[in-house]
């Protein structure tokens, strides 16, 4: 068989595609601060872990971990009196990415597209992307937006992967959602153990729950504890199964299962003109 | 109690201090008057000088997702709740202001600020009232320091001035690492600052009994978090191991464990959940007794091969020259107490010679430990990790 003989050039170019790799490797998805004109690095790189993330921010460690925190590297910019402080966390999947998103943002504010999602502020600037949530954050007091708008663009073309929010947020009607109060919550939803982890998302007329449990098994299973725990008042004819029910401090609740999936409205004071909208959540549900 | 006190001494007294409380309190008396259990299950403190009669077990909020558990925490009879400006990029604040709107009155309400300049500090203090839906806050606290220095005078200044304004009614320091030089600090400090806000749990080093006795003698309202943190931190998630410290009962003994040293007047675990508050609130009625010992001396069995009790014995016998203890010591920093910076900047001390070794090069390990430390392994991580 003929042998392949790589020409001179190419190994040249193999060899510093290869290079360019680790040194991107090396340098993750931080940017170099000089890429944005009249900037420059401030002091070392920052690199955490769970084990000791409470030692670069505290207690605010804990609502990073909740969200699955695997590491974080960092970097802080300057330019003459003015510092941009960045933050690269990786979560434990996409979905926690953006969770820590949807749990961070300034609800006040609009949201941009920017991978799964993103806002700019005038001081500070947050998007998930992937597995990753991005946080930066400008000092002193003024507005630093034209700066935040360069390092974003910059990071988020070298962060690779999903730029598409999880589909789950579109199973939530749009009628009577209150605009960017789509929440996850990583532990506990409506504050009942039982129901581990999910989505929240705030209506006119209460809040809606999203849950999906490992199999259908297990979500039957969730639904007889569910019904034990509030006391079933009535049977609702909504997807496999459904029954209203009552706690003091959620309410009226209407919950039913659709597969794995546990769905439901809580918060209920006025339950007129809400079944359609319950039938239509549980049609959204794949 | 010295500084050379085990940390299963320390869990032990703990434990003998409770059938005699009343009667050998080591905290001021004029304090321990107040401390009564109610027939309704609740245990109330006063907060130092504040004079703010608070219940044993606080919420704290950084990780409640939703605010019917902040509501029937509140329902329940507790009364003291913790939030600050920065968890959740300020959305805690917002959902815990809505959550205890109607009981504003009726609670002791504290957040913080991460700001030790007078105009950030003072701005964070409107946004904080702004959303927490308030006029003031009980206390506001400078969040996370763990140095003399970082007690701003900035920070001081904007408590005097939010004070006379009425937007605050006590101020104080929350401290996560450093708690003795903080604590040092804010009792010279005593006219501004009324209330320290520090962790504390059953496995942490012995000396911070001193600390906390010394704020408490001094006036200081004394709030304990991260009550249960110390036992989780050092183990991963989806470690086995975390599975048997996080097990039914273990959260409760260590909350008893905190709420048995009356100089803490109160504590503010997180709580994310229905069953979690109804767990917490037994601690306020329940003695810290024999079962309660036994589950946390079965946590100190199990994380008790990572830990130096610094009882000296292994001085000199390391082949290599290293002076164990000491970087058994500094690995703690790190993982114990999530002092890493520190544990780094007293690791790269050592001489030169020393910071050369490497333990995974010797062939065989010739410290023994006496209380059964994995040594040569925990020499390993420390080299590995502050190296």
């Amino acid at each position: 068989m003929k042998g392949f003989r790589i020409p001179p050039i190419s190994l040249l170019i193999c060899c510093f595609i290869v290079f360019a790799s680790l040194i991107g490797s090396v340098l993750g998805q931080l940017p170099d601060c000089a890429q944005v004109e009249g900037w420059s690095q401030d002091g070392p790189l920052r690199a955490y872990e769970p084990d000791n993330l409470f030692d670069y921010m505290n207690g605010n460690a804990e609502g990073y971990l909740i969200y699955g925190f695997q590491k974080m590297q960092g970097i802080t910019c300057k330019c003459g009196e003015d510092t941009i402080v960045i933050d690269i966390s990786e979560m434990a999947d996409p979905e926690y990415a953006y969770g820590m998103f949807l749990a961070n943002r300034d609800s006040r504010q609009p949201t941009q597209d920017i991978g799964m999602g993103g806002q700019i502020l005038e001081r500070k600037a947050t998007f998930a992307k992937d597995r990753y949530y991005v946080e930066l954050a400008a000092n002193p007091a003024k507005d630093h937006r034209a700066s935040l708008e360069k390092y974003v663009a910059l990071i988020e073309k070298s962060i690779a992967g999903r730029s598409e929010p999880p589909a789950v947020i579109n199973f939530f009607p749009t009628a009577r959602l209150v605009s960017d109060s789509v929440r996850l919550v990583p532990q506990s939803v409506l504050g009942l153990r039982i129901l581990k982890s999910g989505y929240t998302a705030q209506y006119d007329f209460g809040k809606a729950f999203l849950v999906r449990e490992a199999s259908p098994e297990s979500a039957v299973n969730v639904m007889t504890r569910l019904k034990e725990r509030l006391g079933q008042t009535a049977e609702l004819q909504i997807g496999d199964e459904g029954f209203k029910g009552t706690d003091k401090y959620l309410d009226g609740l209407w919950v039913f299962r659709k597969g794995a999936w546990i769905a439901g409205f809580a918060n209920l004071k006025d339950e007129t003109d809400i079944a359609a909208l319950a039938k239509e959540f549980a049609e959204r549900i794949e | 109690m010295s500084k050379g006190s085990s940390r299963r001494t320390f869990l032990t007294t703990g434990l003998a201090a409770v059938p005699t409380a009343a009667i050998t309190s080591r905290i001021n008396p004029a304090f321990s008057q107040t401390a009564s259990a109610q027939p309704a299950g609740l245990q109330y403190r006063v907060l130092g000088r504040t004079g703010l009669k608070v219940t044993t077990v606080g919420f704290g909020c950084m990780i409640t997702s939703d605010p019917a558990v902040i509501q029937k925490a509140a329902d329940l009879g507790i009364n003291y709740f913790d939030t600050a400006r920065g968890y959740q990029g300020g959305n805690n604040e917002k959902m815990v202001g809505a959550a205890l709107k109607a009981k504003r009155k009726s609670i002791v309400l504290s957040s913080k600020t991460p700001s030790g300049t007078k105009e950030g500090a003072l701005a964070d203090l409107d946004e904080s009232l702004r959303q927490l839906q308030t006029d003031y806050l009980d206390i506001w606290y400078l969040h996370g320091r763990s140095k003399a220095e970082e007690i701003s005078d900035g920070f001081l200044e904007a408590q005097r001035i939010a004070k006379k304004a009425g937007k605050i009614r006590f101020s104080g320091v929350s401290t996560h690492s450093g708690m003795a030089e903080v604590i040092r600090t804010m009792i010279a400090k005593k006219a501004d600052l009324d209330v320290v806000l520090t962790s504390y749990n059953f496995s942490m080093d012995p000396s911070i009994e001193e600390s906390i006795e010394s704020a408490a003698k001094a006036g200081l309202g004394v709030v304990a978090m991260k009550v249960m943190a110390g036992g989780f931190r050092r183990v991963r998630e989806g470690d086995k191991l975390r599975e048997t410290l996080s097990r039914e009962g273990a959260m409760l003994a260590a909350l008893k464990w905190v709420i048995r040293n009356e100089n803490i007047h109160t504590t503010i675990p997180s709580i994310t959940d229905m069953e979690q508050l109804e767990e917490n609130m037994r601690a306020m009625t329940l003695p810290f007794d024999e079962s309660d010992k036994q589950l946390l001396a079965s946590q100190l069995d199990l994380i008790g091969p990572l830990y130096c009790r610094s009882c000296g014995q292994c001085r000199d016998s390391c082949a290599k020259g290293l002076p164990v203890s000491d970087i058994l010591r500094y690995l703690s920093y790190a993982e114990g107490y999530g002092q890493f910076r520190l544990a780094r900047e007293e690791y790269l001390r050592l001489p030169q010679e020393i910071l050369q070794q490497r333990c995974a090069l010797c062939p065989e390990c010739t410290v023994n430990c006496p209380k059964g430390v994995h040594v040569a392994e925990r020499l390993r991580v420390a080299q590995e990790m502050l190296a």
